[in-house]
C-alpha cells in the first residue's frame, strides 16, 4: 500500500513538474521571439551614425538618432527626478504612518492611477503645463512620466517596507531611536533591495512610453536646446517613423526599437543585479 | 556590504543624471530662432526634406515639423501651442472662429488617395466607376463578381468573393478627402454618412493609419480599402483607375493628381479653403486634395514671423522642386500666385514682413 502510494506521488509529482517547465517555456516564447525579431529587423539599421548624428530626411542615407537616444535619457532623467523621491516618500508614509482616512484615499488613487491610460496623462498634463506655456517641452513630457511612475514606486516602496519584520523596528525603538530614525536606518537599510528593484522596473515601463510625450514633450529634429523646449525620444520616433509609406524609415524605427529595448534591459538588469546586492548585505 | 550597495546607487543614479547633465553639451546652437509646426502626417516626409534643405541656405532657423495628425495641428494652432500647423483638410468655419485671430490655409503640395484591393490574380488597373465605389462603400454590393463590376471589367477573372470594407478608424486628412470624395458623387452617401475626418462608415472593419489599412487589406482576401498613393507606391500595393468626371478611367499618378488640382483651379476661392475631388479635366484624377500650412495673419514676434514669412516663400517656391521625388504632386502654377498674395499680408503689427 505505501509503496503504490509513493509511487502515485512520484508519478503526479513528475508530470506537475514537466508541465510547470513547459509553462515557463510557453510564457518565454512572447519574450524570446520578440527579442529575436526587433533584434533581426533592427540590427542592419544600426551602426555608428545612428549614435551620433542627427536624423535625416527620407531618401538620403546615413542619419541617426543621437537627438532621441540624448532626449528619451533626459526625459527618464526628469522623470526619476521628480517620481522617485516624491514616490518613496509617499511609500514610507503609507507604510510607517499613514493611518486612517488619508492613508486610505492616497492608496487608493494610487491604485487608481496604476490603472489609467498613460494617454490620459499625457493629456491631462497638455491641458495644464503645455496649453498654459503654450509650448510643447522636456519639462511637460517629464512631468507626465513621472506622473506614470510615481504609482508604481509608491506602492512597490509600501510593498517592501511592509514585508521588513516588525521585531526590527522593535528592536531600534527599544535601543531607544526615534521613529524617524528607526526608519531611516533600519527599516529602509532592509527594504533597500526591493525598493531599489521597484523603482527600476518602474523605470524601464516610462522609457517606452509613447502615447504621454506625443502630447507633452512631442519630438524634435535638433539636438534639444532646454527643458522648455520639444525634445527628440525613441518612442515617439518610433511611432512617426513607423507610419510613414517609406522603408528607410522602417529601417530606423526598427534600429530605434532595438536600442529601446537595449536601454530597457540593461536597466533592469541592473535593478536585478543592484537588488541582489543590496539584499545580500542585509543577511550578511 | 553598505558600501557594495550604495556605490549601486550611486551608479544608477548617476546613469539617470547623465541625461540632464549632457543636456547643456547638445546646445552649441544658441542663438537661433526655433520655429515649431505640428499637425497632418501626410507631408512629414517632404516637409522634414524641406527643414533639413531650408536649414542648409538659413543656418540660423531651426524649423520643426512634428507629425501628429491633421486634427493635432489645427487644435495646436487654435490653443497656439505651435508657431505653424500643418492640416490635409481644410479649417472648418466653426474651427476658424473659435481661432483668437485670422487663420490662413498656404496649400504646399497635393496628394491622392487610391483604392487599394486584395484580389487573387488582379493586379493595379481593376476599373471602378464612382457610383459602383460608393455602393461598395455603402455595402450595397457585397461580392466581387456583382454584374456593377464585371460589366466594366471584360477580361477580369472576379471571384465570387464577399467584400471586405477596410476603414481608416483614426481621424484623418486621407478619410477626409476620400469621404468628400463620395459625398459628391453620391447624394445617398451625402446624406446617410457625409465627409469628415472621422465618419460613422455603414460597413466594414477600421485600420489605424495608411500602414494599418494597407496591412488588413493584404491579410484579408477579397478586401477594398483606400491609403494614400505615395503609401500605395511605396508598398507596391494594387490600386483601381477610377473613371472622372470626364468619363475616362484614370490611372492615380502625381501628373494626373495636378491635372486635378489645375482643373480645379479656375474655381478657386479667395481663402483656398478648397475641395478638389472630383474636378473637371480629361486626365483629372478624382481623389486628390491639397495638403495646407496654417498660419496666423498677424503674428505676434516680429522675428519667428519674418522668418516664417521667408521659410513660406521658400516652400511654395524652391521647395516644391522636391516634392514630386517624394511622390508629391507640386502646386500648379496660378496656386503658387494666390498663396503668394496670402504671404504677402502676413504682418507684425500692420508691418508687412514679406521683403
Amino acid at each position: 500500500m505505501r509503496i503504490r502510494r509513493n509511487q502515485r506521488r512520484r508519478i503526479v509529482d513528475r508530470i506537475m513538474g514537466v508541465l510547470s517547465v513547459l509553462a515557463t517555456v510557453v510564457a518565454l516564447i512572447p519574450l524570446a521571439s520578440i527579442l529575436i525579431y526587433v533584434s533581426a529587423k533592427g540590427l542592419s539599421a544600426i551602426n555608428w551614425d545612428f549614435f551620433t548624428k542627427l536624423p535625416k530626411p527620407v531618401g538620403e542615407p546615413g542619419g541617426g538618432m543621437a537627438n532621441a537616444i540624448v532626449g528619451t535619457m533626459i526625459l527618464v532623467g526628469l522623470a526619476s527626478a521628480m517620481g522617485i523621491p516624491l514616490g518613496i516618500l509617499a511609500g514610507i508614509y503609507l507604510a510607517e504612518f499613514g493611518r486612517g482616512r488619508l492613508a486610505w484615499t492616497v492608496r487608493f488613487i494610487c491604485d487608481v492611477m496604476t490603472g489609467i491610460p498613460s494617454i490620459i496623462v499625457g493629456i491631462a498634463v497638455y491641458g495644464t503645463i503645455v496649453v498654459a506655456m503654450k509650448r510643447y517641452s522636456a519639462i511637460a513630457g517629464g512631468v507626465a512620466l513621472a506622473i506614470i511612475m510615481l504609482p508604481l514606486v509608491t506602492r512597490t516602496t509600501e510593498e517592501m517596507l511592509k514585508l521588513v519584520p516588525n521585531s526590527l523596528r522593535e528592536a531600534s525603538l527599544a535601543l531607544g531611536a526615534p521613529q524617524w530614525r528607526t526608519v531611516v536606518s533600519v527599516v529602509l537599510r532592509s527594504a533597500a533591495g526591493g525598493i531599489i528593484t521597484g523603482v527600476m522596473l518602474a523605470v524601464a515601463r516610462i522609457a517606452g512610453e509613447t502615447a504621454p510625450l506625443l502630447f507633452t514633450a512631442l519630438s524634435s529634429r535638433y539636438w534639444h536646446t532646454g527643458l522648455d523646449q520639444r525634445i527628440a525620444s525613441l518612442p515617439v520616433y518610433i511611432y512617426t517613423y513607423a507610419t510613414t509609406p517609406y522603408e528607410d524609415l522602417h529601417r530606423l524605427a526598427w534600429g530605434a526599437a532595438l536600442v529601446l529595448l537595449a536601454l530597457v534591459l540593461v536597466t533592469s538588469m541592473a535593478a536585478r543585479v543592484a537588488g541582489r546586492r543590496a539584499s545580500g548585505g542585509n543577511r550578511g | 556590504m553598505l558600501n557594495t550597495r550604495n556605490k549601486w546607487l550611486v551608479l544608477l543614479m548617476s546613469i539617470l543624471l547623465v541625461g540632464v547633465l549632457v543636456g547643456p553639451v547638445g546646445q552649441i546652437e544658441a542663438r537661433t530662432i526655433a520655429l515649431n509646426g505640428a499637425g497632418a502626417s501626410f507631408p512629414y516626409p517632404l516637409y522634414s526634406k524641406w527643414l533639413d534643405e531650408y536649414r542648409k541656405i538659413a543656418p540660423n532657423v531651426a524649423i520643426d515639423y512634428q507629425s501628429i495628425g491633421s486634427g493635432g495641428g489645427i487644435r495646436g494652432i487654435l490653443e497656439q501651442t505651435v508657431d505653424f500647423a500643418g492640416s490635409d483638410a481644410p479649417m472648418t468655419d466653426e474651427q476658424l472662429a473659435k481661432a483668437p485671430g485670422e487663420i490662413f490655409h498656404i496649400p504646399t503640395v497635393m496628394g491622392a488617395v487610391v483604392i487599394t484591393y486584395n484580389l487573387k490574380g488582379v493586379k493595379t488597373g481593376l476599373k471602378l466607376t464612382p457610383d459602383v465605389l460608393a455602393d461598395i462603400f455603402l455595402g450595397k454590393i457585397t461580392k466581387w463578381n456583382d454584374k456593377r463590376i464585371t460589366s466594366i471589367n471584360p477580361g477580369v477573372n472576379l471571384p465570387a468573393q464577399p467584400i471586405v470594407i477596410v476603414h481608416r478608424s483614426d481621424g484623418s486628412g486621407t478619410t477626409n478627402i476620400f469621404t468628400d470624395y463620395l459625398s459628391s458623387i453620391s447624394s445617398t452617401w451625402k446624406t446617410k454618412v457625409g465627409k469628415g475626418t472621422s465618419v460613422e462608415w455603414p460597413t466594414g472593419i477600421g485600420a489605424k493609419g495608411n500602414e494599418g489599412v494597407s496591412g488588413a487589406v493584404k491579410q484579408t482576401p477579397g478586401a477594398i480599402g483606400y491609403v494614400e498613393l505615395a503609401y500605395a507606391i511605396q508598398n507596391k500595393l494594387p490600386y483601381a483607375f477610377l473613371k472622372n468626371r470626364a468619363g475616362k478611367f484614370v490611372e492615380p499618378t502625381l501628373e494626373t493628381t495636378t491635372a486635378a488640382a489645375a482643373g480645379a483651379a479656375a474655381n478657386m476661392p479667395e481663402d483656398m479653403r478648397v475641395s478638389i475631388v472630383n474636378a473637371p479635366g480629361q486626365d483629372a484624377y478624382p481623389i486628390a486634395g491639397y495638403t495646407y500650412l496654417l498660419v496666423y495673419k498677424d503674428q505676434k514676434d516680429k522675428a519667428k514671423g519674418t522668418e516664417l514669412v521667408k521659410f513660406l516663400w521658400w516652400a511654395i517656391h524652391d521647395g516644391e522642386k522636391f516634392a514630386k521625388e517624394l511622390l508629391y504632386a507640386p502646386l500648379p502654377g496660378n496656386v503658387v500666385k494666390l498663396a503668394e498674395k496670402k504671404i504677402k499680408q502676413i504682418n507684425y503689427r500692420g508691418e508687412v514682413l514679406h521683403k
